[in-house]
């Protein structure tokens, strides 16, 4: 059990994780648990859906991002920009995925908003053909359907 | 597991998600995810936050085409949407006052639209529509260049939270109007606005920018309000109003704001702080002001001088401080009513927190110099003075530099920097 101001989380396939309660709670979900059910706070946090790789993951952004909320000056915004650039960097496609869905339902908005950015920046400014073989998109579309597409949208493109 | 093996999943990431990453793209990228296959034929329609510029004019043409792009794309993108709007932002040089946009803004009107920001070209100026008074969800507005003339039976926006006009032609009672009720306002923004006397009723303000000419600014019921930010041109109409003036201007200005902590002050701020200095009554401390930033002030002008130290003895917490002389004065001055400073200088009152002080513009006639002793000697945990003098001033920074080594510090960790610029 976690000691007083730590909570234990635990991944779906059961590997636990003892955090400080200011690292766990930049997790909206999380927050309104423990809020809510004082019993949360004592015992253990199953986190549902998300393994452990993800989690650990997690907890690593939280915590930079929580001590950089606790005091600026260890932390400077410019640290925090690194940290964040060099941490989705570091990601392949599958645990983009997985952290996506993980940050959107544990309700971790700035990493939901930072992964996002990073999705829209390999999206940016490139031509259909390169979007669809960096997301392995499967072009399903008729050449008609194709055709009407082109034919309906030219003030688009 | 190999990408390749997991395949398409960015497809099927929930609704939600995919919205929040078409919104971080230019709109025309977004858009363009239509062609991608079946699934994402439709997934930009739902996005709630469209902002528009120029570039989403193909710039291959010229200028009459590249208007009528941009109304095409905008309409077209409008007709296509479903759903809720919350954001709709326009900057563009190329549309000038148009039909298009009266009905782009009815039909908003509809779909709830919480943020609205339009900048258009300049030429004929943009008459805001009577639907705009409509938005009753709007939280945030945003107006370059136009003419705004609410309805007799405006009731206010109920939740508007940020505003910010620039350049935008409404009769002096309107405004006033309009930022009393909106009883959430938070952010206020005014910039060039001519003659204008303002007097503000907004309990919830908590940010205020001001720019341009102000005959007379009264913050009447401001007790929020945590960061001022005012450039103020002065034309010499006004300059005459204020001999004529016979209120005390600080109290108008820095009566009602308890709560202040961060003030910047530009051009003639201070001139027209030290209007009244004399007749001044206010006495309240200002306990959260950290950041005094104070520019052009004219060292010349005792009452300039007297305001400056007026709102810095008064704040008690202040941490930082900049001030900028007029970079116009002459140096060889014949001051009088230097007694101030020994007066000032034996006194007994510290800047308990002052660490970092930055003066620039320095010329270093005999108030200038005055007020930096009078800060060394008053700054027990200064850590860091920087002096810059002006570039005009050439001959007397010996003399500056000669009198600064002199100075008592009440503080032993203060270091004083004095910045030549590379010549």
């Amino acid at each position: 059990m976690a000691s007083k101001g730590n909570l234990t989380l635990k991944s779906c396939n059961g590997k636990e994780f003892i955090v400080e309660e200011k690292v766990a709670v930049m997790s909206t979900t999380i927050k309104n648990m423990v809020d809510v059910d004082d019993s949360f706070a004592q015992g253990v946090i199953p986190i549902i859906g998300v393994d452990g790789k993800i989690l650990a993951k997690l907890i690593e952004y939280c915590k930079e991002h929580a001590e950089a909320d606790e005091d600026e000056e260890v932390k400077s915004e410019e640290y925090l920009k690194k940290f964040d650039e060099k941490f989705v960097d570091e990601l392949n496609l599958n645990d983009l995925y997985d952290l996506l869905k993980a940050s959107n339902y544990l309700e971790i908005t700035k990493l939901l908003n930072l992964l996002c950015q990073k999705v829209a920046s390999m999206i940016k400014g490139k031509k259909p053909e390169e979007i669809r073989r960096i997301f392995n998109i499967k072009n399903d579309f008729t050449p008609e359907e194709e055709e009407e597409i082109n034919r309906q949208n030219p003030w688009a493109f | 597991m190999d990408d390749d093996l997991r395949g398409d999943l960015i497809s099927d990431l929930p609704q939600s998600i995919i919205e929040t990453i078409l919104t971080k793209l230019p709109i025309k990228d977004a858009i363009r995810t239509s062609t991608l296959s079946r699934k994402w034929r439709y997934k930009w329609t739902t996005i709630t936050d469209l902002v528009f510029n120029d570039k989403c004019a193909s710039s291959y043409y010229d200028r009459p085409n590249s208007e009528n792009n941009l109304v095409n794309f905008i309409t077209h993108l409008l007709f296509l949407h479903d759903g809720p709007i919350h954001k709709f932002a326009l900057s563009t040089s190329f549309l000038q006052s148009s039909p298009d946009i009266d009905q782009w803004l009815l039909f908003l009107s509809r779909k709830g639209t919480k943020e609205l920001s339009i900048e258009l070209g300049e030429g004929e100026w943009f008459r805001a529509p009577s639907c705009l008074f409509m938005y009753s969800k709007l939280t945030h507005l945003e107006l370059v260049r136009c003419e705004l003339d609410p309805p007799p039976h405006f009731k206010g926006f109920l939740c508007l939270k940020y505003l910010n006009l620039q350049q935008v032609l409404m009769p002096p009672d309107d405004i006033e109007n309009l930022i009393s009720s909106c009883p959430l306002l938070e952010s206020l923004t005014l910039s060039y606005f001519d003659s204008l006397e303002l007097t503000l009723c907004a309990p919830n303000l908590k940010y205020l920018s001001l720019e341009g000419e102000f005959l007379d600014i009264c913050l009447e019921n401001t007790p929020r309000l945590a960061t001022v930010s005012v450039a103020m041109y002065m034309t010499d109409d006004i300059a005459e109003h204020f001999e004529h003036s016979s209120s005390c201007n600080i109290d108008k200005f820095l009566g009602g704001v308890p709560c202040l902590e961060r003030l910047v002050g530009q051009i003639y701020f201070t001139k027209y702080l030290s209007v009244g200095m004399d007749r001044g009554i206010n006495r309240i401390k200002y306990d959260r002001l950290k950041i005094v930033e104070l520019y052009q002030v004219n060292f010349e002008d005792l009452n300039e001088v007297l305001a400056v130290l007026h709102v810095i003895v008064s704040s008690p917490n202040l941490k930082e401080l900049q001030i900028s002389g007029s970079s116009n004065t002459s140096a060889a001055l014949l001051a009088s009513d230097l007694g101030i400073w020994e007066k000032e200088c034996s006194k007994d009152y510290m800047f308990d927190q002052l660490k970092t002080v930055k003066i620039t513009e320095v010329s270093g006639i005999l108030h200038e110099m005055g007020f930096i002793k009078f800060l060394l000697v008053h700054s027990p945990v200064l850590k860091e003075m920087t002096i810059i003098p002006s570039a005009y001033v050439t001959d007397g920074r010996l003399n500056m530099l000669v009198n600064l080594v002199r100075y008592r510090r009440a503080s032993a960790q203060a270091e004083v920097i004095f910045v030549q610029e590379q010549l």
